[in-house]
């Protein structure tokens, strides 16, 4: 038992002459661990909060929507709901009124105008009892709101413009209304409106009202045109749906059913929670990795150190198990120290996705507890590795005779290794310039496990800052082509399809803030390539004055009767240019119907835009799908002396403008997106160069102890601090340029498969290039070459204050 | 060559560890001195601050004209290239450099790499065909030759040895000290140090420590012995 205690005091011994390193490795492991459960834990916090929101206010199993421009009096759609079979099943009903209206939320320097919907329902209780409004402050509208032109204006909109918690709108018809306060509901949590394919929080707006105020902006008195329901957990809600359908068709009323996860709130909602997470999970995944190589090796190297003592204790007869005990007791100081830290990285981490999330997804609950269950797996390996890598030197010591344990020192310090293949090659300069090499030839092992561990590190640098170079690349590719010769074109969206001769599009043509307009036809197209893809076409005259996409292949004079696609929409349809691509397209045939027309067309070029759903092509070739001379779209430019805002103004007054944004609007949404997105992996690199310089300087402090007494023998001979500085430094500056090289071939490896593959399948819309910027190739080579090969200048002070006769006379 | 008046040294505080107390010596140039006493009496103190690895307490050292009791660290640093060269009782040859390289380090740390061939030196201390060995091709004798060599290597003035047989037999202990007795012979002063009164014999001076004090100065008592006078 005696011996116990021993072994015990020993170690404590051993710890506060290690601490230092005990902390740094610990905290390689705790980013490592930490990292991975914050990074991992926003799919499970998004879900948790998604859920909970959805539960907080309500949101509906059923939504019944009367067809376009119809409605019913008041009362009449719950009592049809009531009045079905299964009535029992059904726990709630709201009757709501819902129409399209345009909203001016312009505030002294910014114009805000776009289009928008004026929910109205019975406030007598202070809102919905189903799809609830939910606000910061608690305020929302009362009964002696019913009626009055007060509104509350919803959140994310709000939010994306920077508008006022209170404040004064103005709706369809000039009517100006107070929006008391802003506010949340499920159908908003991530606005989609129809016909628009991407993020548009900031550019519709959502006015909820009481009924009788939505009655009296819309016209619609006493009528009500939307039913919400929910059942009870027994509940067979198909059945429900159909029952209520078929009793508000008998109202004579068309009628459009839709369930909960049809809902596109909800269902992106939760779609984009596990594309999120799938990109996290590879980051996580490649820093805990990396971190986890990197302890690895140094507390290998910690343990490699009491080589001889494990050999003398070996020639005593003591059993490896014990042995064992004090390099094992070390890696278990920091195994501990290293689940500590892993919960206080995580903490951080995931605080800061938190506030990320938080802005950028419009919520009422967040639920972001710790992770625990996702920490638990990662912190087992982290609290395993220190063990492992502690044992394995006395594992490889256990193995060979006793005697060469114990003659690693002076005797024999297998001064092998690569050494003799080298013996007569003789390179350049004295000793001093030989001794670098030769240290690293002696022990290669040990060099290449030191150079991988870095290099695991900075192959996750590369990864993540590429990543982010990546994405902003895409983006400014994807801005250049918006913004093209026309960086302040609008796009004005028509109400419906006209003839581009129809008086409303000559009047915007002839508006006085606008030089000039190009009508174009967009619309939705199936392409049948190696896979299905739909997409968005616009049709245009491609030899307008104004502005053309920018084509990486192929040319606009061949694109006449072609079509332009985005890159990547051409190598997910397998097709080049030149090549015939078979397009199913939806022409509107007659005042609100369609038919689809199948036409093969030639791919005449690929534009620079990374978006994939954007098409284009010249409108001489719509004849080919019988639909030559509409349009539902126009571009104007506003003319010399105009805003966007003065644009906005006069266009929106106008009859079948539904909105008018700048053709900026969406790449700036995107932006914005991206930036969030952009942020968290900024965030999470500095944690990597955290890992990459705590593994340079213990690298580095962990070799100055190897070699000690080198350099204690060196200062009795003369030879300076300086210099035996500078041979430390081209030792690690050998280690720091293969780490460099290896961890570049590995990160663009991983940027390659992040690329390609990880975005390709998680954002398959936006067409991802692999991007390295001069900024993230100096990061990577100042943090590679430069950090590591400074990192021995840490050891300087030590090397200073080194007990030279000490040092000399001990043994290992 | 070597001077030390009234030196003394103290460990730690409180209660020190006396381990010089007023000793004074004076070694010249072509001597060949070995200091004999038992562990712990103060040989190592003595032999370290004479290197400038430590300072004294208390007196002064003057060292091939310099005070090195009152230097700088830089004066410390071109002292220990240009005027001393140690041997050590484990060598400590770097094990990452063959015996030629490790020679050449020698000449190299005192600036003189140019002037030297390290295959001729490690021919006079009997290694010729051993020059492109690396340590833990060497047995410890030969190991203990090749850091002869190394301090040889240097050209300075002074070389000091501690317990450099300490590792070694018997044999190959006193061919180690014939070696040394030798370069006392070409000119160098030579300050050996040793727990073994039968080694030190080979020497003309025995300066022999107790506790940190001298207790006496002289030709081995029992008079200079050859090797073959030994015993063992
Ligand atoms: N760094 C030190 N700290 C404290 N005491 C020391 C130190 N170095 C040597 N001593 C003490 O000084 C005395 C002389 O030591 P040393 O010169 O090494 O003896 P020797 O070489 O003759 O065996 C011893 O009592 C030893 O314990
Ligand atoms: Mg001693």
């Amino acid at each position: 038992m005696k011996d116990w205690f021993l072994i015990l005091r020993w170690s404590w011994r051993d710890l506060r002459k290690y601490w230092v390193k005990v902390i740094a490795i610990a905290l390689v492991i705790g980013i490592g661990t930490g990292a991975y459960a914050g990074l991992t834990s926003t799919a499970n916090w998004r879900r948790d909060s998604n859920v909970a929101s959805m539960e907080l206010l309500n949101m509906y199993d059923v939504r019944f929507e009367l067809a376009t421009d119809s409605s019913v009096p008041v009362g009449e759609l719950a009592a049809a709901a009531s009045g079905i079979e299964h009535a029992g099943w059904i726990e709630g009903t709201v009757e709501r009124l819902i129409r399209p209206t345009q909203v001016d939320a312009s505030t002294g320097t910014e114009t805000v105008l776009v289009p928008g919907e004026i929910v109205g329902v019975d406030v007598t209780n202070g809102g919905p009892a189903i799809n609830g409004w939910h606000t910061a402050t608690g305020d929302g509208l009362t009964v002696a709101d019913a009626g009055q032109p007060v509104v509350l204006l919803e959140e994310g909109f709000a939010f994306h413009n920077d508008l006022a918690k209170s404040g004064m709108i103005t709706v369809s018809g000039g009517v100006e209304l107070e929006y008391k306060n802003t506010a949340m509901t499920p159908e908003s949590f991530i606005v989609v409106p129809e016909n628009t394919t991407s993020f548009a929080q900031g550019t519709y707006a959502g006015v909820f009202t009481s009924l009788e105020t939505a009655q009296r902006l819309t016209g619609f008195d006493g009528g009500v045109n939307d039913l919400i329901l929910t059942v009870g957990a027994e509940a067979d809600r198909d059945v429900v749906a159909t029952e209520v359908k078929n009793a508000i068709s008998d109202l004579g009323v068309g009628v459009n059913t839709i369930l909960r996860e049809d809902d596109p709130s909800y269902r992106l909602l939760f779609e984009d929670v596990e594309n999120d997470q799938e990109f996290f999970n590879i980051f996580a995944l490649l820093i805990f990795v990396g971190a986890v190589m990197g302890a690895f090796n140094l507390i290998t190297r910690l343990s490699e150190a009491q080589r001889r003592e494990i050999g003398i204790a070996m020639a005593l007869g003591v059993a490896p198990r014990k042995i064992a005990l004090r390099p094992l007791l070390v890696g278990a100081q920091i195994a501990l120290l290293g689940v500590v830290f892993g919960v206080g990285v995580g903490l951080l981490i995931g605080n800061l996705m938190r506030s990320v999330l938080d802005t950028f997804l419009i919520l009422p609950v967040w639920l972001t507890d710790f992770q625990w269950s996702l920490f638990f797996w990662v912190a087992v390996v982290g609290f395993v590795v220190p063990f492992a890598a502690a044992a394995y030197p006395v594992w490889r010591a256990v193995r060979v005779k006793p005697i060469e344990a114990i003659r690693t020192g002076h005797l024999a310090a297998r001064g092998g290794g690569l050494a003799p293949v080298i013996k007569r090659l003789r390179l350049p300069g004295d000793t001093f310039a030989q001794l670098p090499f030769r240290n690293l030839l002696r022990a290669p092992r040990r060099a290449v496990l030191t150079a991988l561990g870095i290099a695991a590190i900075m192959a996750v640098l590369v990864g993540f800052l590429g990543a982010i170079d990546s994405f902003l690349g895409a983006l400014d590719r994807g801005t250049a082509m918006v913004e093209g010769s026309s960086p302040n074109r609008m796009v004005v969206s028509l109400e419906t399809v006209l003839p581009s001769d129809h008086p409303a599009v000559a009047a915007i043509e002839e508006a006085e803030s606008v030089e000039f307009a190009v009508p174009v036809l967009q619309i939705g197209a199936r392409a049948d390539g190696v896979e299905e893809l739909d997409l968005l076409v616009e049709v245009l005259d491609l030899s307008n004055d104004m502005w053309q996409p920018a084509l990486t292949a192929g040319s606009l004079e061949s694109g006449v009767d072609g079509l332009i696609l985005a890159e990547v929409a051409a190598d997910d349809l397998g097709v080049e240019v030149g090549d015939s691509l078979s397009v199913t397209v939806p022409v509107r045939s007659g005042d609100s119907s369609f038919r689809f027309v199948e036409a093969d067309l030639i791919v005449a070029g690929l534009h620079k835009s990374p978006i994939r759903f954007n098409a284009y092509m010249d409108d001489a070739a719509l004849s080919l799908l019988g639909a030559d001379g509409l349009a539902n779209v126009v571009y104007a430019n506003p003319g010399p002396g105009f805003t966007s805002g003065d644009v906005q103004r006069e266009l929106f007054s106008l009859e079948a403008v539904g909105s008018v944004q700048k053709a900026t609007a969406t790449a700036d949404d995107l932006d914005d997106l991206m930036a969030q997105f952009v942020g968290i992996l900024q965030a999470v690199a500095f944690f990597v160069l955290l890992l990459a310089v705590l593994m340079a300087f213990n690298s580095a402090s962990i070799s100055f102890e190897e070699r000690q007494r080198e350099h204690a023998t060196m200062f009795a001979y003369g030879v300076r601090v300086r210099k035996a500085l500078r041979m430390a430094v081209i030792e690690n500056l050998t280690i720091g340029i293969v780490a460099t090289v290896i961890g570049f071939g590995g990160g663009l490896w991983m940027l390659w498969w992040v690329v390609n593959i990880t975005a390709a399948e998680t954002m398959p819309e936006i067409g991802l290039l692999v991007e390295l910027s001069p900024a993230t190739l100096v990061t990577v080579i100042v943090l590679g070459v430069a950090a590591v090969a400074l990192a021995p200048l840490f050891t300087a002070r030590r090397m200073r204050r080194m007990d030279l006769p000490g040092t000399l006379r001990v043994m290992e | 060559m070597i001077e030390l008046l009234n030196v003394s040294k103290r460990f730690g505080d409180g209660v020190p560890i006396v381990a010089l107390a007023d000793v004074d010596l004076k070694v010249e140039a072509g001597e060949f001195v070995v200091v004999l006493g038992p562990s712990g009496s103060g040989k190592t103190t003595l032999l370290n601050m004479v290197g400038a690895l430590d300072n004294p307490s208390e007196g002064t050292i003057i060292v091939d004209g310099v005070d090195i009791s009152n230097a700088t660290r830089r004066q410390l640093f071109d002292f220990r290239r240009n005027t001393v060269s140690f041997i050590f009782q484990s060598f400590n040859i770097f094990p990452g450099l063959t015996a030629a390289e490790n020679v050449q380090f020698g000449a190299d740390a005192a600036g003189r790499g140019d002037e030297v061939n390290p295959a001729e030196i490690l021919a006079a201390v009997g290694l010729g065909d051993r020059v492109d060995q690396f340590p833990h091709e060497l047995s410890g004798g030969e190991q203990q030759r090749v850091a002869i060599a190394r301090a040889l290597a240097t050209g300075n003035p002074v070389m000091l040895a501690d317990e450099p047989t300490g590792e070694l037999d018997f044999v190959t202990g006193v061919q180690i000290l014939e070696l040394l007795q030798k370069q006392a012979a070409d000119g160098r002063a030579v300050l050996v140090v040793t727990h073994n009164r039968e080694i030190s014999r080979v020497a003309d001076r025995v300066v022999e420590l107790s506790s940190g004090r001298i207790v006496s100065d002289g030709p081995p008592v029992g008079g200079k012995a050859s090797l073959s006078e030994l015993h063992w």
